[in-house]
């Protein structure tokens, strides 16, 4: 049933239950003609044996009977029926003294019964009742023939069906109209929706909807709205990150045009050439911070293991040690005594709370002067990296974390994009971003909310 | 020609600074707003070279100081922003003209040239002058169609004169006008050049003024 369409649906489900309660209504009514015929029909039977029992069948002979046959023929316009009722008048020693020239001339002889008996004449079934005349010298047989009962009880059933029936087709085709215009909406909008451009997310028009539908349509706007939003949010990372990648390859061109145009000056050609291999690490970073950004937005978007159990302290010190060299020649003095296994985030996704970490103690080697501290503290819901000696101007802080923002004055090559993963992440997990000047050095602290 | 560099970013700044020197250009660069501003109304620059993603104070807001304050010097904005309505608005502020990121290092010169030639008076490249001919873009001067092969500052020396022409300059104007703030300049460079360009141009090419300024006139 899934497949077919909702209309199809409706016209198969209500065809076939009215279908259902007309065999049902038929089948109540053909046992309620049934019966009522039957009783009719007895007490029928039982009136005509009471009439002819009184009569006086000591006269009777054959010239009676003749008579009383061509009496009947001459009545030209009756509508007879010589299944409806029959009977013959025996007498005591089973000879037939009357009949009614029909099918009670086949009746069989019997004593006197005082029920009704189905039995068989000439191939059909009868019930027929048998009494004695008055004078108790005859029998009297009254028969009809079943199936004459049970086609009166079908005609009547019949009578009150068929324009219930009718009626129903009817009502079922009105019902088909009625369905076919409520949906009309339904499928303008369909048709509206299927032909507009991509970028087209406006909503649907939800005047002429009908009620039950609305939810889904306001669903589908709420969904637009979403696209839209996510969309606008794309095309706006696609500008800025075009728009951060010209500088460094406007660097990149102009450092190539110097090397170009200094060919026979070899002091400039060797600076240019070391400015071309800066200006490379810093394209290639920029790329690489890109990518780590749209790749750690989809792995958001899907459903990635969270279910793993992260160890602040052993991460951590894993990455101090992957920096030990830059650590060593800046004479870095890195403190991780107050590191805790348990942090921010207990249970989460350990290639995030990697990057996360990762990024900030980079940030923390790279911006911090020669011999200054890094801090790195974690505890239960908190997760601390402080590094002394470089602070970040008040006016900046509340910018920091947003996608490209740098401060200025600033002569690390960074991407601008680091801090902004880092909040990706910690908004993800419900956690906090801080930034703050502290003592005579800089904070960023990821708090549990 | 002494040219203000406003850039912040390291890589370019110092490209264009280099190229630009190749090209017998005098180059102060910054690479920061505050101090680019302030810089425009302390020498006299020949032309401008304006990044607009400037920190502290933006490129922008720089010009609309500068025009408002009166100062002409010709002004050629750079930018990451290559979409026409900002370039549009830079134009409208009072810039003179516009690149957007990348450019090469000879559009930005051949654009430079162009602007302190059109500030001069000059439509083309080529300035005439007597038995000399001067070319604004690739820096050849030819005395009688012969090209004639000049130092990088007596080039300099030679355009100066001639953008500024029947115009007296003064050693100091000449000095500021060639020498950036990080050159050390003799008392007597200015002397050598002209001695260097008489030897090489003709002894009447240039007419010194009450010993202390030069001029060339027609």
């Amino acid at each position: 049933m899934k497949k077919f369409s909702l209309k199809l649906r409706l016209m198969v489900v209500l065809t076939s239950f009215f279908i259902l309660i007309g065999v049902l209504c038929g089948t109540v009514s053909w046992f309620e003609a049934k019966e009522s015929t039957d009783e009719f029909f007895d007490t029928y039977q039982m009136a005509l044996a009471r009439n002819l029992s009184s009569a006086d069948w000591g006269d009777v002979n054959h010239s009676v009977q003749r008579h009383t046959n061509l009496e009947l023929k001459n009545i030209t316009n009756a509508d007879e029926d010589d299944e409806a009722i029959g009977f013959a008048v025996f007498n005591l020693s089973g000879e037939m003294v009357f009949h009614d020239n029909n099918n009670g001339k086949n009746f069989s002889f019997k004593g006197y019964t005082s029920a009704f008996i189905n039995e068989n004449v000439a191939g059909d079934v009868w019930r027929i009742m048998r009494v004695k005349s008055a004078d108790k010298k005859y029998i009297i047989a009254i028969g009809q023939e079943l199936e004459y009962r049970s086609d009166v009880a079908w005609d009547l059933m019949e009578e009150f069906m068929l324009p219930w029936f009718v009626g129903l087709m009817i009502l079922l085709l009105f019902m088909l109209l009625v369905i076919e215009r409520e949906f009309r909406p339904l499928k303008k909008a369909a048709i509206q929706i299927k032909n507009r451009k991509p970028e087209d997310l406006s909503a649907v028009d939800v005047a002429n909807f009908p009620k039950e539908v609305l939810p889904l349509v306001d669903a589908i706007n709420e969904l637009f709205k979403k696209l839209e939003q996510m969309l606008q949010s794309e095309k706006r990372f696609v500008a800025d990150a075009a728009h951060e990648l010209r500088t460094p390859l406007a660097a990149l061109k102009i450092q190539l045009d110097v090397l170009q145009m200094c060919a026979d000056d070899t002091e400039t050609k060797l600076k240019a050439i070391d400015n071309l291999e800066q200006g490379l690490l810093r394209a290639s970073h920029l790329v690489e911070q890109l990518l780590t950004l749209s790749k750690i937005e989809n792995s958001l978007a899907e459903s990635i293991d969270n279910n793993q159990q992260i160890d602040w302290k052993s991460i951590t010190q894993m990455l101090i040690t992957e920096y030990s060299d830059i650590i060593k020649q800046k004479q870095l003095v890195v403190d991780d005594s107050n590191l805790m296994q348990k942090g921010p985030i207990l249970v989460g996704n350990q290639a995030l709370i990697i990057t996360v970490i990762k990024n900030l103690i980079e940030n923390a080697i790279k911006y911090s002067p020669e011999s200054a501290n890094i801090q790195i503290s974690s505890n239960d819901g908190l997760f601390i990296v402080y590094n002394s000696g470089i602070k970040v101007k008040e006016q900046y802080l509340e910018n920091l974390g947003k996608r490209f923002y740098r401060p200025s004055g600033n002569n690390e090559k960074g991407s601008g994009l680091g801090l902004s993963i880092v909040k990706l992440i910690t908004i993800y997990y419900g956690c906090k971003l801080n930034f703050a000047n502290k003592n005579n050095g800089f904070e960023v602290k990821i708090s549990k909310l | 020609m002494r040219v203000l560099l406003v850039e912040d970013d390291n890589l370019i700044g110092d490209g264009i600074k280099t190229g630009l020197e190749k090209n017998g250009f005098t180059v102060d660069w910054f690479d920061n707003g505050a101090d680019g501003e302030e810089a425009l109304y302390t020498a006299p620059y020949a032309a401008v070279i304006l990044d607009l993603g400037l920190p502290e104070v933006d490129g922008l807001t720089i010009l609309k100081h500068w025009r408002s304050n009166k100062m002409k010097v010709p002004v050629l904005i750079l930018t990451a922003l290559n979409d026409v309505d900002s370039k549009i608005l830079g134009l409208n502020i009072g810039a003179d003209d516009y690149l957007g990121k990348p450019f090469s290092l000879k559009e930005i010169i051949a654009r430079i040239n162009a602007l302190i030639r059109r500030n001069s008076g000059y439509v083309s490249s080529e300035i005439k002058y007597r038995n000399i001919v001067f070319n604004c873009d690739t820096k050849q001067v030819f005395l009688d169609n012969k090209p004639i092969v000049l130092a990088p500052k007596e080039v300099a020396l030679v355009e100066l004169l001639l953008l500024n022409k029947n115009r007296v300059l003064s050693k100091n104007v000449i000095e500021e006008k060639l020498y950036s703030w990080d050159d050390e300049v003799s008392s007597n460079a200015v002397e050598v050049h002209i001695h260097h360009i008489r030897k090489k141009l003709g002894k009447d090419i240039v007419r010194t003024v009450n010993k202390i300024g030069y001029v060339m006139e027609d």
